[in-house]
Parts: structure tokens; sequence; C-alpha cells
């Protein structure tokens, strides 16, 4: 790639491309960050750009609203299904990884079950959370949140423990350790970055969804796609308001998309094509 | 203790270690969908829970006969294959450009990869405000230029909709598809490129057969994930005009949640399951074994052409 010398034009050209590629990701996050910060009367004015910034809506949202407790509301039941799916994830992950338990199948299996589509999952849900009385409770959220999040942080969890040399855990259990305190003292601090990673892509997966919030929810465990779902009527007014709780919604994420991203190739791609 | 052999208790430390996640998803998943195809064989309606009975296979049988189903099926397909099509060819192009790349390329690769970590619910809000007639810039700006689109009337609702799921998923393929190309052996790239071989005839014989594992990954997964679309739906569309946007997820909500017929809903979730083993099976075919028959079959011919000529 260093060695070819290329056409002055050519660069100039994939430039341009790339710079009108990044605009088109880029001007949606402007816009909605304008209407957020726009005086009411103007937000149904798309031809005023220039304006004395208002926080109306952003006072109204934060301090007026349901949206602090929605958010509430995401982070418990993303920390929630995070922290089951690593407890319950990991050792299973580590044995998938460590002793092939279940052959080749079982990767394969983890992955399938992550393909579950939620079309086939409502229905018998949404009727096990009726029937035990569960329904708009975060219970019900977690627990159809694990349907992904468990399967996805698994299957993250073992390429991540087949990076690990067997090595290691060897030294361990000849230094006096038992096999199972060899994975929780050695291996474990060992992948610690990839059990952040996994907790990370699981927490954004959970924080994500609005279709099983919407459906197992009515109010009070709404979690925050849900809410701002709806802010959809189209009331001049609303429409600054949802800006703002948009706004909340995707600038966590945002951030810890740079964290993620390398991680993600690894986590995601290269499993996926080793399988 | 000590007696134990360390091959048995390693036996049963590997499988202790799975236990948990086993119960966890035979109780979230398995269990669910034992009990959605035992639902589906009734008719399961929740305004009469006291008067279930058992029907068979009548809701699947009836089906393809159903012509709102058919019609969600349609556009699904016709969703899936448009959307993930054109971020294949997109983030393929993407990804050549920024492995070209010197400057800036990890500011460009973080900012592009940015709109598939945000929530689809987000992104279909932001799109149905930009691109509504009445308030949206984008109508607006083109207005200024004397063109009038109405994106969500009953001629472009599902393209908008496509176009929207391009903007938010292209980046995964541009993700996935820029690791491949980064993983390539660079040796055949050199020698090809000492013999003259054009550029296309790199990407055709070279880039393409190389890359086939990350490209049959990449559409499967996206692909399937494809199917899952409601959110866009659910924020501009809601179905509408007419049915023209329901797509299959957005269906089975109506049939269960709005006209409470559980088992009917079901049995549709059951029938989705079918489409969509049959379209990765189809992709899976079409990438993997279709090209080594191919090249089986021409391999064959230029031998037998030997033969001939002596």
């Amino acid at each position: 790639m260093q060695t070819t010398t290329e056409s002055p034009l050519w660069r100039i050209t994939r430039n341009i491309i790339l710079i009108t590629a990044t605009l088109a990701v880029v001007f949606p996050y402007f816009w909605i960050t304008l209407t957020s910060i726009k005086p009411p009367d103007l937000v149904a004015h798309p031809d005023v750009w220039l304006f004395s910034p208002a926080w109306d809506n952003w006072q109204e949202v934060l301090f007026e609203s349901d949206v602090p407790h929605n958010l509430l509301n995401s982070i418990l039941v993303g920390s929630a299904a995070v922290l089951i799916a690593l407890l319950v994830g990991s050792p299973a992950a580590y044995s998938f990884s460590r002793f092939r338990t279940g052959g080749p199948g079982v990767r394969f299996g983890i992955l399938a079950a992550q393909m579950v589509p939620p079309a086939i999952l409502i229905i018998p849900l949404f009727l096990i959370m009726y029937h035990t009385r569960l329904l708009d409770t975060l219970w019900a959220v977690i627990a159809a949140h694990l349907t992904f999040v468990l399967p996805m942080v698994t299957w993250f969890l073992i390429g991540f423990f087949d990076e690990v040399p067997v090595e290691l855990e060897e030294q361990a259990m000849v230094d006096g350790c038992t096999h199972f305190q060899a994975f929780y003292r050695v291996v474990l601090p060992v992948v610690r970055p990839g059990l952040a990673a996994s907790a990370i892509f699981g927490f954004v997966l959970s924080w994500n969804d609005m279709f099983y919030s919407l459906l197992l929810t009515g109010g009070d465990a709404k979690t925050l796609p849900a809410a701002i779902s709806g802010f959809w009527t189209f009331r001049g007014i609303e429409l600054g308001k949802m800006s703002v709780a948009v706004m909340i919604a995707i600038v966590p994420v945002l951030i810890a998309s740079f964290f993620i991203q390398r991680y993600l190739v690894r986590g995601l791609g290269a499993g996926a094509v080793k399988a | 203790m000590t007696r134990t052999s360390p091959g048995r208790w390693r036996f049963s430390l590997q499988h202790a270690l799975v236990l948990p996640l086993l119960l966890l998803i035979a109780a979230v998943l398995l269990y669910p969908l034992l009990f959605s195809f035992w639902v589906s064989l009734h008719d399961y309606e929740l305004t009469r829970l006291n008067d279930v009975t058992f029907i068979g296979a009548r809701h699947y049988m009836e089906l393809p006969q159903n012509p709102s189903f058919m019609n969600a099926m349609e556009n699904t397909v016709i969703f899936v294959v448009s959307a993930v099509g054109l971020e294949f060819i997109i983030g393929f192009s993407l990804a050549h450009l920024l492995y070209q790349q010197r400057t800036l390329r990890n500011a460009y690769r973080a900012i592009l990869l940015t709109p598939m970590f945000i929530t689809p619910i987000a992104v279909g809000l932001i799109f149905r405000f930009l691109l509504n007639s009445q308030l949206g810039i984008i109508p607006f700006l083109l207005g200024k230029v004397n063109i009038s689109i109405d994106f969500f009337g009953p001629q472009l609702a599902l393209l908008s909709i496509i176009l929207i799921d391009v903007w938010q998923w292209t980046p995964f393929m541009l993700l996935l598809l820029l690791a491949g190309l980064e993983s390539l052996p660079l040796e055949p790239f050199e020698a090809a490129r000492i013999d003259g071989a054009s550029g296309f005839a790199i990407l055709r014989y070279l880039t393409l057969p190389l890359m086939r594992p990350v490209i049959m990954a990449a559409l499967i997964i996206r692909g399937l994930d494809a199917f899952k679309v409601f959110e866009y739906i659910w924020a501009i569309t809601r179905g509408g005009p007419g049915e023209q946007t329901e797509t299959i997820l957005f269906h089975i909500y109506k049939v269960g949640f709005r006209f409470f017929r559980m088992g009917q809903a079901a049995a549709m979730g059951y029938g989705l399951v079918v489409v969509v083993i049959l379209m990765a099976f189809t992709v899976y075919w079409s990438l993997d074994r279709l090209p080594l028959r191919l090249q089986a079959r021409r391999q064959h011919q230029i031998r037998q052409q030997m033969q001939e000529q002596g």
C-alpha cells in the first residue's frame, strides 16, 4: 500500500467522498442538537439556523417530565442484565473455550440463540409476565433483555478466553491453585479488558432496545427508548423536547462507541469468521 | 478427596461452569419458545383466556391465505434484500476507500461507525423530523431547487424506510469489511500488481474470493438482524399508508397486541423463522457452495478441452 504512488486526483476524489459520507452521518446529530436549543416558537421553522439558544426544552425534559425516571429504569435494567450475563456467562464461556464443552455445536447454538427473532419471543414473554403479574416491572424487561444480552456476552467472552494461553493457568495450578481458583484468580483478571468490552456492549444492546420495553411495560417501568417513542406527536413544542430526549438516549452511547469499536471486531467479526 | 482422579474432577468442573448458563437459557429462551409453539396450536385470545381450545395446525394452514400476513412478509423481504444489498455495496466501497486512506483514517472510521450504536427509535424519530414535508430541513432545501418529494407518501414510504436503515447499518458492513480487508495477506496483491493485473481483475479474482468468509458473515448477521425492523415503522408510518410499510414484526405486534389474537401471532412468529432460515441458507449456499461448484465445473471443462487438444 505504501509502495504505490497514487495520483493526486484520486486522493482528492477519495477525500471528497469520505467527507460527504461523514457529513451525511454527522448532519442528523447536528440538526437534533440545534433543535434541542431552539426557542419553542422557532422549532417548526427549518429555515432558521441562527438564534439565541433557549434552554426551555432541556429544563422541561430534565425537571418536569418522566424522562429522568425512564433514564434510571434504563440504567437499572441494563446494569442488571449485564451483571447477570457476566456472572452466568463468563464461567460458561471459559468452559466452552478451555474444555470445548459440548463440542463445536455449542458455539453455533449460542450464535443461533442470539438470532432468535423477537417476533417469536414477545408473545410468550408477554403471556408469562401477564400470568405472573410481572407486566410493567423492571424484572419483565430484564428477563426479555437477557434473551439477547446473555448469548451476545457469552459469545464475546468465548473469543476473549480463546486468546488466553493455557500455560498461565497450568502455572497457577502447579503453584497450588485448584482449577477453579486458577480460573477466577488468574484467568479472569487477564481477560478484564474483554469483560469490560462485553459489559459495555451488552449494556448498549439493552439500552437501545425499545421493542420489549414498549410491549412489556406501560408506565412505571418504561425505559428511555420506549418513553421517547411517545414524543412522536408532532405538535411543534413536543419536537424540541423530543430532540432533548433523543440526545439523552444517544450521546452516552456515542461516547461509549469510541471505546468499544476496536473490541467489537474482535468479539463479533473474528468469532463469526472462526466459527 | 485426594483419591479422585484429576480427569474425573475436571469433567465435573467443566460441566458445573456451564450449568447456570444452561438453566438461564432454558428459562428465558427455551421455555418461551416451547410455550409459544403451544400457544400457536391453540385458539388463544387475550380477551378470552378462559376459553382456549386446541385447534392443531389451523393457524399455520391459514397463513398463506392471509393477505395481510403475506403482504407484511413481502414488504419485509423487499426491505431486507434492498437494505442489506445497498448496505453491502456502500459499505464495501467505503471500506476500500478507508483502506487506502492514510491521513485521518481512524478519525473517519470512528465517526462513520457511530450510527450503528444508537437506538433505532431515535434514528426513526430524527429522520421523521428531517424528512417531514412541513417541518423537515431536507424537503425545505429540496424545495429551494423546486423539487418536491413526499418521503412518506404512498410511492416512497418503504424506500425511505430502507434508506434510513442504510444510514444506520452501513457502518456495520464497513466495520466488518474493513477489518476483513486489513487482515488480508499483502503478498498476492503485490504479485498481481507486478504482473500487471487490472484493478477489476484484482477485485474479482483476489479480494472477493479471499474476503468470502467475512462477506458471508456480514451478510448473514446483518440480514437476520434486518428482519427485526420495527422501530422505524413505529416511529414514522405505523405501517401506512394503508399497509404499504407494514413489516412482519409490526404485523405480529398488531395481531397480538391490538387484536389480542395471541395464537395467530405466535404461528406467524414461527412462519417468520422458516423464511429467515431459508434466506440464511440461500445466502450460505450461494456464497459458500455455489462458487466451489462453478469452479470445479470450470476446471473440468478446461481439463476436457486440454484433453481434446491432445
